[in-house]
């Protein structure tokens, strides 16, 4: 029966595409379509921070340079996953990420949890040359992260095209969105303020690369990495919110 | 090659090409300042070589009509050979990362040679530009045979393959200078991503324009994988890359979706050019030139069915096995895991057949080092998608995912199967295409055989023992119930097998070298002998004019 | 034009096209195959049964077990601290010293600790514990912050000079040269009378005289009169020969002229207070066997 109709949709070029569709399409509908539907699939987190213009600009940074192609950010709900590297990942910590980085090769170790472990020097060393501190390690040394200014005048841009795609950023941090980059490397500047009362107090405004006064993109991954894993307490609180 | 163009086939290519240039001087001025600039005058560049060569060529003696009569073949023969370029291109690319993992230091103080940034390079290079090339010169001799039908015109298969591989240039000089997604598979960013719509649908109508104008009732399995490649990828490509970029005059976009939406989007994707890049479209190939070369009927019509409408519905289900225990809700990891373990029965349905179909040909697989490629792919596909679904399964994915086995796995199938199966095609393909009547040394394509053998084989076993024993080690509790190795301890074991990778690869990057500078040869040989060679394969009367 | 022929090889018929001298065998599908593929439609429908599996709109089938990914990995850790509660818990009630007097508790906080060590700690003060430029040797029995069990669990708990911590040690040595405290000649004497607390000859006797008075000015403050460093305020011995920063020249002239603030972070909200408490006693334990 089968083969016979087969037999007859085989002389039909537009009929045989139109099935391949037809046919490939259920799978993707079934998988994807529900996770914008179903409430539970990202947790809440009243506590969920913005990156700020720099964090943002040090992700984009991690992103050209292919960390991800050796460094997962999740989790994953296994017991020596969590006694290695913290709570597993929550959907939620990653919701403003565009796009995610998950990750899926672990040549070097998981950095979800990364922000707050190593101290700014140190993140700076071992990125300047891995082998200075951690003598085993395969990581290529990153040395004109140090050496290359930071691209800043188009940070408000980025966050535009961020709230385009659901990130609330508001006028206010767009607008400010080159001073706040600035701001944050240079705690004594009169700006500094105005980036912890637009991304809130826990917000790291520090001299990441030791240097206060240009804005390089050392400066920008290091402070992404410092937040990794500090948008939001979810992962650490009580979860009961059953998936 | 110009040649075979019509003269106002040649006018249209001087036009496409100069809007072309327009568009790169228009990205090159617009994108001063940013790496859009840059890739602005790569484009640039490009147009100004094609163009070239239509204006070289242009006031060659325009064809007769008698061309009609005749398969267009120009482009394929194109396409063969950018392939192989693309492929020693690629798997240097691969075996320099292989190294970079063993000597990190085997490098210099420069962005663009650093692993993060040369990876991609890799995986586009040997995936889309080996891979992809390689699939398009196929289907165009496979359309066009199964159809006995001329491909509708002789333009829109040129700009087909000119406008891929600019993608694939832009793709991979993007990493080099910093620009990428980070989407694994889909890197390039949004105006390379809108290219190849372009290319991809002019490509998927001329397709079903020669499929439209076929001799045949029925249309052979082969062209289902090749039209199933080109859809499902169409679909993928354009779901997976919807972006925002920050501006007209920047490379940069954000992904539409963020987080677990996103990453169920990306592995939906990334799963599937597998399935559909570097699966069906590969079976395309093989249900054409394996018969062919083994000069026996298919085992089984009825196989060729089951197999191909399974691969078609279940490999879309099975993209959240690359998400196993991560934040992605249980009940859609659940829905790929039982979906990849469905997915062996078609996967090796269309192994077996393929096997079943050497029935009466073994002494052939023996004596013939092509038919043994073929084979062998055969034989790499089943293994690799029995691995494949074997580490679909939940607690076996715990162990593997992040490690070294995937990178085994990957290369079991893209090695084993992608590459085997594409030199074997080749070095079949080469001959009926410059009509002669074999290879310039058989004795090459026996080396090349073997070559690819060891190091596939040295590959995939090293990269097993590293995966399963980096796995282990991450997992390993000693007797007080604490974790017993440090991620540092796993680093330190992996080197020798690293080093025995890169080997393993070096192996299997000799062959395509060897293989290329044999086409080569084989050409002169009908440069020679002007074509007078035999073709194996009968040129069929078309219906002229059409 | 189809005709149907029969393949002499295998005896089944063709289909009886021709797609360029290729022809397709009429073969019926294999019954294994079905039976192949039954089989793995039941297993997967047993799967869907009993776990969650399909979406419904707002929500999903929720599975027979009633299981949920994060029930699942909770119970695992919950079962894990079950295991492990009788060590841990007379680690946690035991003193450092007397846990270290227990050769069977002791063979349990190595093989715990090495790992964490690595993990965590090895990044900066090295795999084997020996530090760097910069990072303390942990095994060389010479501490800034202390010694002793409590010093070195407070240090771990709260860090040094880590903002994550309320309570965090504060220690600084200030940038003398480059905030304009000393002049170039000042620095110069003073670098060298420190190298000469731990090398006596290291200079001319103007210079180590010179450098004597800016010391006790500027530094003996924190460093103590006779600089041997003050545990109160982490401030290094100056008069061993054991230095964070280096010791010759440039490394001290560096120091002094730069200033330092060495952070060591938090590890309270990181490893918990029996992790910490093995590490600490792991560490002090290195001194032991270093001696
Ligand atoms: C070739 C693979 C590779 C690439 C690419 C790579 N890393 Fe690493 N990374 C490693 C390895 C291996 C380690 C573990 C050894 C070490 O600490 O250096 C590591 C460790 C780290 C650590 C310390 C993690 C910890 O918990 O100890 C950080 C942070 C880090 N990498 C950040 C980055 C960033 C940022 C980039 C990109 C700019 C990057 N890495 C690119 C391989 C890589
Ligand atoms: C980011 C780097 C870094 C990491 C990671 C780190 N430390 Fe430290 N540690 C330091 C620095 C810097 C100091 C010196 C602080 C100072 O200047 O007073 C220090 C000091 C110490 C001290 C006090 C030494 C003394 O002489 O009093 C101890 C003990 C110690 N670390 C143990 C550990 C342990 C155990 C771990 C892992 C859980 C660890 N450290 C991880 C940087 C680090
Ligand atoms: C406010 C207190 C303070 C004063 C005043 C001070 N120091 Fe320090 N000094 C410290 C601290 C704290 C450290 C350790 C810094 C660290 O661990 O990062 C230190 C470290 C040093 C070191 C590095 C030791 C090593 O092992 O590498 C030298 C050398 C030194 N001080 C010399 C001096 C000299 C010379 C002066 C006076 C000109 C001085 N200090 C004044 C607090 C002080
Ligand atoms: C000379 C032969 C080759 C060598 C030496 C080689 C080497 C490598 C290396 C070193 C990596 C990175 C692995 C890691 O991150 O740990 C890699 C990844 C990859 N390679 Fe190759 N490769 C070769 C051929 C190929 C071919 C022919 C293909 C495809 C047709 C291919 C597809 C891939 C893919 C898809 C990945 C990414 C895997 C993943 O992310 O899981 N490789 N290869
Ligand atoms: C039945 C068929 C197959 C199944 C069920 C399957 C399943 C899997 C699984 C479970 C993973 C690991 C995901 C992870 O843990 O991250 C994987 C990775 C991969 N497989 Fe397969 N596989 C199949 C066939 C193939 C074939 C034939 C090829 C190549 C020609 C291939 C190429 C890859 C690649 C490139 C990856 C790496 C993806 C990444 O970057 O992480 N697979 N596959
Ligand atoms: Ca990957
Ligand atoms: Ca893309
Ligand atoms: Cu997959």
């Amino acid at each position: 029966m089968f083969t016979r109709t087969h037999y007859k949709l085989e002389r039909h070029t537009i009929g045989f595409a139109v099935a391949i569709i037809v046919v490939s399409a259920i799978g993707g509908l079934f998988e994807i379509a529900p996770l914008f539907t179903i409430d539970e699939t990202v947790e809440t987190a009243p506590d969920m921070r913005l990156y700020t213009p720099l964090e943002l600009a040090g992700r984009n940074i991690y992103i050209r340079e292919g960390c991800y192609a050796c460094h997962s950010q999740m989790i994953r709900t296994l017991r020596d996953e969590v006694e290695r590297y913290g709570p597993y990942s929550l959907a939620v910590e990653s919701k403003y990420d565009h796009p995610m980085l998950w990750g899926s090769k672990r040549t070097g170790p998981d950095l979800a949890r990364i922000g707050g472990k190593y101290s700014d020097a140190w993140q700076v060393a071992h990125l300047y040359n891995p082998r200075d501190v951690v003598p085993q390690s395969v990581m290529p040394a990153y040395r004109w992260l140090a050496r290359n200014k930071l691209r800043t005048e188009d940070l408000g841009r980025h966050l535009i095209a961020q709230r385009r795609v659901g990130v609330p950023y508001t006028d206010d941090m767009i607008a400010h969105a080159e001073q706040d980059a600035k701001a944050q490397v240079d705690p004594d500047s009169d700006n500094a303020e105005g980036v912890s009362e637009r991304y809130g107090e826990a917000t790291h405004v520090r001299a990441f690369d030791g240097n206060p006064r240009d804005v390089t993109e050392m400066d920008a991954l290091v402070a992404y990495l410092q937040i990794l894993g500090r948008l939001t307490d979810a992962a650490y609180q009580n979860k009961d919110k059953g998936e | 090659m110009i040649s075979g163009l019509t003269l106002g086939e040649r006018q249209t290519a001087v036009c496409l090409s100069l809007a072309l240039l327009v568009l790169g001087v228009i990205f090159a001025g617009a994108g001063q300042g940013d790496p859009l600039g840059v890739h602005g005058f790569i484009i640039a560049a490009y147009a100004v070589v094609v163009m070239g060569a239509v204006i070289t060529g242009y006031y060659a003696p325009a064809p007769g009509a008698d061309r009609l009569t005749q398969y267009y073949d120009d482009p394929t023969k194109f396409g063969i050979i950018v392939a192989m370029l693309w492929a020693i291109f690629g798997m240097f690319v691969g075996d320099w990362v292989a190294w970079l993992l063993a000597y990190p230091d085997m490098t210099f103080d420069a962005a663009w040679a650093s692993f993060g940034r040369l990876r991609p390079v890799h995986t586009t290079g040997v995936i889309f530009g080996f891979g992809g090339n390689a699939l398009i010169a196929t289907s165009y001799h496979v359309v066009q045979r199964t159809s006995r039908a001329r491909l509708p015109d002789q333009l829109s298969p040129w700009v087909v393959l000119i406008g891929y591989n600019l993608f694939c240039l832009l793709a991979v000089s993007g990493y080099l200078i910093g620009i990428t997604q980070s989407k694994e598979y889909a890197e390039p960013e949004w105006y390379a991503d809108i290219l190849l719509v372009i290319v991809w649908v002019t490509y998927f109508l001329l397709y079903i324009r020669t499929l439209a104008r076929r001799q045949e009732p029925h249309i052979y399995v082969a062209n289902w994988y090749y039209m199933a490649f080109i859809l499902v990828v169409a679909v993928l490509h354009i779901v997976n890359n919807l972006a925002v970029p920050v501006s007209l005059t920047e490379a940069k976009s954000y992904s539409l979706f963020a987080g677990v939406q996103d990453a169920m989007t990306q592995w939906w994707y990334g799963h599937n050019a597998v399935a559909f890049f570097l699966t069906a479209g590969f079976l395309g190939m093989m249900y054409y030139y394996l018969p062919k070369r083994a000069g026996r009927p298919i085992y089984s019509y009825r196989m060729s069915i089951v197999g191909f409408w399974g691969i078609t519905f279940f490999y879309m289900w099975a993209g959240s096995h690359h998400l196993h225990y991560t934040a992605l809700p249980l009940w859609v990891q659940n829905l790929g895991m039982t979906f990849s373990v469905m997915l062996l029965v078609p996967s090796w349905i269309a192994a077996g057949n393929a096997l079943m179909t050497l029935n009466g040909a073994w002494t052939r697989v023996r004596d013939d080092a092509t038919l043994r490629f073929m084979a062998m792919a055969a034989v790499f596909y089943g293994l690799s998608t029995f691995e494949g679904s074997f580490m679909a399964i939940r607690p076996v994915n715990s162990l593997s995912h992040y490690t070294d086995w995937t990178i085994g796995h990957v290369h079991a199938g893209t090695l084993g199967w992608v590459s085997m199966i594409v030199f074997g095609t080749f070095y079949s393909l080469v001959p009926w295409m410059w009509k002669v009547e074999r290879m310039y040394s058989r004795k090459l394509v026996e080396w090349h055989f073997w070559l690819a053998m060891a190091g596939t084989l040295i590959y995939v076993f090293a990269m097993w023992n590293s995966g399963i024993i980096q796995g282990l080690m991450w997992r390993t509790y000693n007797d007080g119930g604490t974790l017993a190795y440090s991620f540092v301890d796993s680093l330190v074991a992996m080197h020798p097998y690293y080093i025995a990778r890169a080997v393993g690869g070096f192996l299997f990057f000799l062959g395509p070298v060897i293989g290329l500078y044999n086409i080569l040869m084989t050409i002169r040989l009908s440069r020679e002998t002007a074509g007078t060679g035999i073709a194996e394969m009968p040129v069929v009367a078309l219906k002229a004019g059409e | 034009m189809s005709v149907e022929k029969r393949d002499p090889h295998t005896g089944y018929l063709t289909t009886g096209h021709d797609w360029n001298g290729i022809e397709e065998l009429n073969t019926p599908v294999p019954k294994v195959i079905y039976i192949c593929l039954g089989l793995a439609f039941a297993f997967a429908l047993i799967y869907w049964l009993l776990m969650p599996a399909f979406p419904l709109g707002l929500t999903y089938t929720k599975g027979l077990l009633g299981v949920s990914q994060h029930s699942l990995i909770d119970a695992d850790l919950q079962q894990a601290q079950t295991d492990q509660q009788t060590v841990t818990s007379k680690i946690a009630t035991l003193s450092v010293d007397e846990v270290r007097a227990d050769a069977g508790l002791m063979h349990y906080v190595r093989a715990t600790a090495v790992p964490i060590f690595g993990d965590n700690c090895a990044a900066c003060h090295g795999i084997d514990a020996k530090g760097g430029p910069g990072y303390p040797n942990l095994t060389d029995n010479s501490w800034l912050w202390g010694g002793d069990a409590d010093a070195v669990l407070e240090t771990l708990r709260v860090g040094v000079n880590d903002e994550q911590h309320d309570d965090t040690r504060v220690s600084q040595m200030l940038a003398f040269g480059r905030d304009g405290m000393l002049d170039r000649n000042a620095l110069l004497s003073v670098v060298t009378y420190v190298q000469s607390l731990s090398k006596p000859d290291a200079g001319t006797v103007e210079a180590i005289g010179a450098g004597r008075e800016v010391f006790a000015a500027n530094c003996a403050s924190c460093h103590g009169e006779k600089g041997a460093g003050s545990i109160e305020l982490g401030a290094p011995d100056l008069t061993d020969s054991v230095w964070l920063y280096g010791g010759d020249t440039q490394s001290v002239f560096n120091t002094v002229y730069n200033g330092r603030t060495g952070v060591m972070p938090s590890w309270e909200a990181r490893l918990s207070d029996v992790d910490r408490k093995i590490l600490a006693t792991y560490v002090l334990s290195l001194g032991e066997a270093g001696q």
